[in-house]
């Protein structure tokens, strides 16, 4: 079976720095993966080469079998893959439900459509209050996105993100700047609607990490030091020595 | 900006919706029966070029609007799509072969269609990004473009402009256009058209997307569309109806010179709509309609309308961004709360008081400029239907009277004013 997500030697350097230095990484269909490190360690860089927000400078992306190499980022989301960021980066002028309404539209074929109404769509108003039940907004459908609290523009966020129904989803640091019980109810959010889809995410807290990942692996200096179960990775003596003992401690 | 046509009570679903739609229709309904009756209640013919103007204006204010209140493209050269537009249909009426076969009415297509191609061909360049690059592309573009009315004489007849007569098409169910009235209804079929239409297209997966792209366009290019597009086709369909209002100009006045294009014309079509207020789909409509009145039926009465104008404009950019229907829609909380008439007392007083200060200020204005600009000897002037010496004394002392005791009363009445409107936008009971 050909994996979800594909790299080979994907490298990313800013002038001489090189921030991503050959990462190599299979993530099967339907895998929760997710990806640690200490700060700096490329995590979000890693994000935005696969996404198509920055070009790689050397190795390959392929998704599904599909070489990512020079692709944009709607290109890349239309072919199935969808990503949410780490700083909240919704629609803040619109309504909630227009919000999630805005990231049917391609995905229920509209296209650059400008001749039916959106108002009218059966499809398009289930399926956006679908979503928002999913992500427990609907008593704020019709407010504008930017009042709504930090843990539901979170919420929204991961809304928008799985929306389009694409079916790998990817999450930079979803519970970052959440109080426990905030995290504790994403962690159950992300749990609940992305099953059945490939998850890559981008964690720092270890334990959303330890909670939702299947599969774990560790970046440092732009590098995968291990890749493994969350067991094996504990376990990893190379990886206690280069970030996670203290961490651990903890857990 | 918000949809209200749709509910998730399902039972209820079908009558709210079909509610909902009546209300939608109430404005528009409103709006053709005004253009229907207007001519009978002024029926002068000034008024009727006024409002001929008026309709021309909106038409161009809503098509601005596409781009800088749905797509959040700020252009300060849109003027040269009405204008190429107005210009293609004065080179067809004056093909007497085609345009004999040609009904007037179907005329402003083809300034539509002029327009939209030349958006397409500008648009495939400048769309690329939003923001300043955009603004200064637009810049440079209508700069060129009006700089070619001297150089491509042939097309844009050089410093006389084009001229024709519409009459000479194929009379239409026996109408010629030789009168103002009749040109004045085929406008107002336009604008109504052409105001559905682009209200509709802010409704369709393109316009939502419009919007979508404004707020944040890297969000929108990872729901799977591409920034660019959005805009570029938001910048083709405000070209055609930018070319609509160009063609109807050409109808309507029978001559276009550079004037129609240049960037003077690009920067009122601006202030015309973020007067009214880019917020809202009717403000570039308020826009046009104030800004025409100002312009045709206060020029008439001062030389200054053009710096009273400018005032009312840097006032609008810094206390009131959104525009006159953003004033009109910050009162709708305090209206459902049915707490309007709280506000009624000290509007009175503030603003009355405002305004007699602001009539003293602009008395002032204009004496100053006429003791500076008047002939020697012409010492007699008319201020608000008054004729008085301006170098006499008293005129002095009560304009500056009406202005020092206007804005005094209005700043010390201005606390009361803040205090009744949060008592207006506050529910009885306490919450906000």
């Amino acid at each position: 079976m050909t994996p979800a997500l594909e790299l080979a030697d994907l490298r990313k350097s800013f002038g001489k720095t090189e921030i991503i230095r050959g990462v190599d990484l299979s993530i099967g269909k339907g895998e929760r993966h997710a990806v640690i490190g200490p700060n700096g360690a490329g995590k979000s860089t890693l994000f935005n080469l696969i996404t198509g927000r920055f070009p790689q400078s050397g190795g390959s992306i392929t998704l599904h079998g599909t070489d990512l190499a020079g692709k944009a980022p709607f290109e890349i989301n239309r072919m199935g893959l969808s990503r949410s960021f780490q700083i909240t980066n919704i629609f803040p002028k619109m309504t909630v439900f227009e919000n999630v309404r805005c990231s049917l539209l391609w995905s229920l074929g509209y296209r650059y459509n400008f001749w039916s109404m959106v108002g009218r769509s059966r499809a398009l108003t289930e399926g956006a209050e679908e979503i928002l039940e999913q992500i427990n907004l609907t008593a704020r459908r019709d407010l504008p996105a930017g009042v709504l609290s930090y843990a539901e523009q979170r919420a929204l966020e991961i809304g928008i993100t799985i929306a389009g129904g694409a079916d790998v989803i990817m999450l930079d640091e979803p519970t970052a700047g959440m109080s426990h019980s905030e995290t504790d109810y994403i962690v159950d959010l992300i749990r609940t609607v992305t099953t059945g889809k490939t998850l890559v995410m981008v964690e720092h807290d270890m334990g959303v990490v330890f909670g939702l990942a299947d599969q774990i692996s560790v970046l440092v200096y732009g590098e995968i030091i291990a890749t493994g179960t969350p067991e094996a990775v504990r376990a990893n003596p190379k990886v206690q020595e280069a970030y996670l003992g203290a961490a651990l401690e903890d857990h | 900006m918000t949809d209200q046509s749709t509910t998730n009570a399902s039972k209820s679903a079908q009558g709210v919706r079909a509610g909902s739609m009546m209300l939608a229709l109430t404005p528009w309904c409103i709006a053709a029966v005004a253009l229907l009756v207007l001519p009978f209640i002024f029926t002068a013919n000034s008024a009727i070029t006024i409002m001929n103007q008026m309709a021309i204006t909106i038409i161009f204010a809503l098509a601005y609007n596409m781009l800088l209140g749905q797509g959040g493209m700020l252009s300060f050269g849109h003027a040269v799509y009405a204008g190429v537009g107005g210009f293609a249909c004065m080179h067809i009426i004056n093909n007497d072969a085609f345009f004999s076969q040609l009904p007037l009415p179907l005329l402003p297509i083809f300034g539509g269609l002029f327009g939209m191609g030349l958006a397409m061909i500008v648009g495939s360049f400048s769309t690329r990004k939003a923001g300043t690059v955009f603004a200064m592309i637009s810049l440079g573009v209508g700069e060129l473009i009006a700089a070619c009315s001297v150089i491509i004489v042939a097309f844009f007849g050089g410093e006389e402009g084009i001229s024709g007569d519409r009459t000479y098409g194929l009379p239409f169910l026996g109408v010629e256009f030789l009168q103002q009235i009749e040109v004045y209804y085929l406008i107002a079929v336009w604008l109504m058209l052409s105001a559905a239409l682009m209200y509709l297209y802010s409704r369709t997966p393109l316009g939502r997307m419009a919007n979508a792209v404004r707020d944040n366009p890297e969000r929108a290019e990872f729901l799977g569309y591409s920034a660019r597009w959005v805009r570029f086709y938001s910048f083709v369909a405000s070209g055609f109806f930018a070319g609509i209002a160009g063609a109807l100009f050409a109808i309507n006045y029978e001559i276009l010179t550079e004037e129609n294009l240049n960037t003077t014309q690009s920067g009122i079509i601006l202030l015309v709509t973020f007067l009214g207020g880019v917020g809202f789909f009717f403000g570039p409509i308020l826009g046009a309609i104030v800004f025409t009145l100002v312009q045709t039926v206060l020029s008439l009465q001062t030389e200054l309308w053009g710096f009273y104008l400018g005032i009312v404009f840097v006032v609008t950019v810094m206390f009131f961004p959104g525009g006159l229907a953003g004033l009109i829609m910050m009162h709708v909380p305090a209206m459902r709360l049915g707490k309007l008439s709280v506000l009624a007392l000290p509007y009175l007083r503030t603003l009355g008081a405002g305004f007699v200060g602001c009539l003293g200020a602009a008395a002032l204005i204009e004496m100053v400029f006429h003791v500076r600009h008047a002939s020697v000897g012409d010492h007699e002037m008319t201020v608000y239907w008054t004729t008085f010496d301006s170098h006499t004394v008293l005129p002095w002392v009560l304009a500056i009277a009406a202005t020092v005791v206007g804005f005094w009363i209005a700043r010390a009445t201005a606390p009361s004013l803040a205090a009744a409107w949060s008592e207006a936008n506050t529910a009885d009971g306490g919450q906000p």
